[in-house]
């Protein structure tokens, strides 16, 4: 894979373009507000968290809520968010822990209902099945079929995301 | 009579009240051998049980069940069964009582009246007007055998041929089960002597519905079914009903037998068909196995999750971000995709696969310059080892790939080292293949040139040497 790939998103409703701009807009936003070389491992723990997170965040907005990773990966994110925000309220914070609680219940109880209707199928996947689960966002409440189309949309967003940042890490670094 | 009550109260408490059924049509039928013939197409859901049948013949192509009222009264059981027959039946009720005696016989006299067997005969032309048109035959095949084997216990094969006879007979009619039911309904009718020539081939038929069939006649089957095998059915019929499912399977053989396992059908479909798309997408996809490939699966998208992760970190422009993000890293990363190592000590990581013994002078140079670089700025640093050709890549693939390409490419294996005290997880080689890998792939660089600004003099020194 040559490292100087011409960049084919002129199409610009493509999922690279969109992500594209979303992500440099962020990373725009975020070094704008700190500066680059703190020298402090927690902050720099906190900007690869910033950025790391503006990457899900414009990669799930890129596909919008077309897929039900991206779904749960807004909905996660989101959560977290106004988790961290109100955490100085324990009211909220605590509303927010049982709504993630509640449909974490709720997933583990459908993926065990998932599980055993598709356990008696494919009994020998369970258990990547669950991997892929873990792994995939709001994987645990969908079954294998599901799941796999996901997964297939998942692993292609993931390889638009890789490829647009390592060559936003390349023109970066120059 | 009173038997007859009684069956006719149980057979009507396990269906709903429908069209009865023209005995003498179904003779007359019979009679003239064209069991798919509908002779009598008009329709009349009110007359009395004259015209049953030919209201029956009428409906079974076309006519849906709500037109079928049933004007049979399930409350004239009691002596009113038997005359029912003489009343309903119409010109044909001599040869109907013959036949109908001769069921009796066969059941062992378990109604010991002819109008037993005629009111059992009614029945079971309610019980095959119940329901849709294709579930007719089933009605019939379920409840000739429900009167038959709740009048008697007698097994004889003629009772298997009677039973068969008024069977089903047309699983590949599926379509056209009423026009099969017809046939079945003249064929129990005419018990031994209206056989039909299909008579032969009814035997395994008896329960063997349509595949159409509904939900109520699979239970008409699974009743006559067990009554049957209660009655001490002769071989043949447990022969029959186990040669079924074969013979089922044998006569659909596209497709499925019930929505049960069509769906499960459909469902293996679509997800192999996610497989092969997965397939396309994920490199290394030449395994057979599914398990396997959703391993392979599993690994890549860990692997592109970790990528991201460190490109994230890349952009942090400090190797000295790199030691916290390093140690959580490993709880987050791939499984053999990364080797990470959480040790704090700043040993040359040379390898996880001791392949750093083919690093020669150069390589350790660039090492320590990859090392300096990386404290000031990650950037410069990837620039760096992208100018020299070499690449950031996960130890584990790194050994994989050498030892499979060792020969032929003789990859230097540069271990970046992070002298802030912890193990940089990317392990740096040259690429001068295009590896198929894609892991590999994401983070080689093709080193097109080596021209970068004269950082490594011995490389410099290579070229220069190489040119002319």
């Amino acid at each position: 894979m040559s490292p100087m790939n011409n960049p084919q998103d002129l199409n610009p409703s493509s999922l690279k373009s969109r992500f594209t701009t979303r992500f440099l807009r962020a990373l725009t936003k975020i070094n704008g507000q700190k500066p680059i070389s703190s020298s402090s491992p927690r902050e720099m723990f906190q900007r690869y968290r910033r950025i790391k997170v503006a990457a899900d965040k414009s990669m799930a907005w890129s596909v919008r809520s077309r897929r039900t990773w991206s779904r749960a990966m807004l909905w996660k994110l989101r959560s977290r968010y106004s988790c961290r925000q109100a955490s100085s309220s324990r009211r909220s914070s605590v509303r927010t822990s049982t709504i993630i609680k509640s449909r974490q219940a709720k997933t583990s109880h459908e993926k065990e209902n998932k599980n055993t209707t598709t356990g008696q199928d494919e009994v020998g996947f369970v258990v990547q099945a669950d991997k892929l689960r873990k792994l995939v966002p709001g994987g645990e409440a969908m079954d294998l079929c599901n799941l796999l189309g996901e997964t297939a949309h998942y692993i292609k967003c993931l390889t638009t995301q890789v490829q647009v940042m390592r060559k936003i890490a390349h023109f970066y670094s120059l | 009579m009173q038997p007859c009550s009684r069956e006719m109260q149980a057979i009507n408490s396990l269906l709903n009240p429908t069209q009865q059924i023209p005995l003498h049509d179904l003779q007359s039928n019979g009679n003239s051998n064209s069991h798919q013939q509908i002779q009598n197409p008009h329709f009349d859901p009110t007359s009395s049980h004259d015209d049953f049948l030919e209201q029956m013949l009428s409906t079974l192509p076309s006519c849906s069940l709500s037109d079928l009222k049933s004007p049979w009264n399930p409350t004239k059981s009691d002596e009113t069964c038997p005359p029912n027959p003489d009343n309903n039946v119409g010109f044909h009720y001599d040869e109907i009582l013959a036949t109908k005696l001769r069921q009796h016989q066969i059941n062992g006299g378990g109604g010991s009246s002819p109008a037993t067997a005629a009111m059992k005969m009614m029945m079971q032309q309610q019980m095959m007007l119940e329901g849709r048109a294709t579930a007719f035959g089933r009605g019939v095949g379920g409840g000739l055998t429900m009167p038959l084997s709740l009048g008697s216990g007698a097994a004889g094969s003629h009772h298997n041929d009677i039973v068969d006879g008024s069977s089903f007979k047309s699983p590949n009619n599926q379509d056209h089960g009423g026009e099969g039911s017809v046939q079945a309904l003249y064929n129990g009718f005419g018990g031994g002597s209206l056989h039909g020539t299909n008579q032969s081939s009814n035997r395994p038929q008896h329960l063997n519905h349509p595949q159409g069939g509904t939900m109520q006649a699979q239970n008409f089957g699974a009743i006559a079914g067990t009554v049957i095998k209660q009655s001490q059915a002769s071989g043949s019929i447990t022969g029959g009903t186990a040669a079924q499912p074969k013979q089922r399977v044998r006569a659909r053989r596209g497709q499925a037998t019930d929505p049960h396992s069509i769906a499960e059908r459909l469902r293996r479909e679509r997800i192999a068909e996610r497989m092969k798309a997965l397939q396309e997408l994920v490199p290394n996809a030449n395994k057979t196995d599914k398990a396997s490939m959703l391993d392979e699966i599993i690994d890549y998208v860990k692997f592109l999750q970790l990528q991201v992760k460190v490109l994230s970190m890349s952009r942090l422009g400090g190797a000295a971000a790199v030691a916290p993000l390093v140690a959580h890293i490993p709880s987050e990363g791939g499984g053999d995709f990364i080797q990470m190592s959480t040790d704090g000590g700043s040993l040359p990581r040379n390898s996880n696969g001791n392949h750093t013994s083919s690093s020669n002078d150069s390589l350790t140079v660039t090492e320590q310059q990859v090392a300096k670089l990386m404290e000031e700025d990650m950037g410069s640093a990837m620039q760096y080892l992208q100018g020299k050709g070499l690449c950031l890549m996960p130890i584990s693939l790194a050994t994989a790939i050498s030892t499979v390409t060792c020969q032929s490419r003789n990859p230097m294996i540069n271990n970046a080292n992070q002298n802030n005290g912890s193990s940089n997880h990317p392990l740096l080689q040259s690429s001068g293949e295009g590896s198929s890998s894609p892991s590999m792939s994401v983070l080689t660089v093709q080193s097109a040139t080596m021209g970068n600004g004269g950082v490594d003099g011995s490389v410099k020194d290579a070229a220069s040497v190489s040119k002319p």
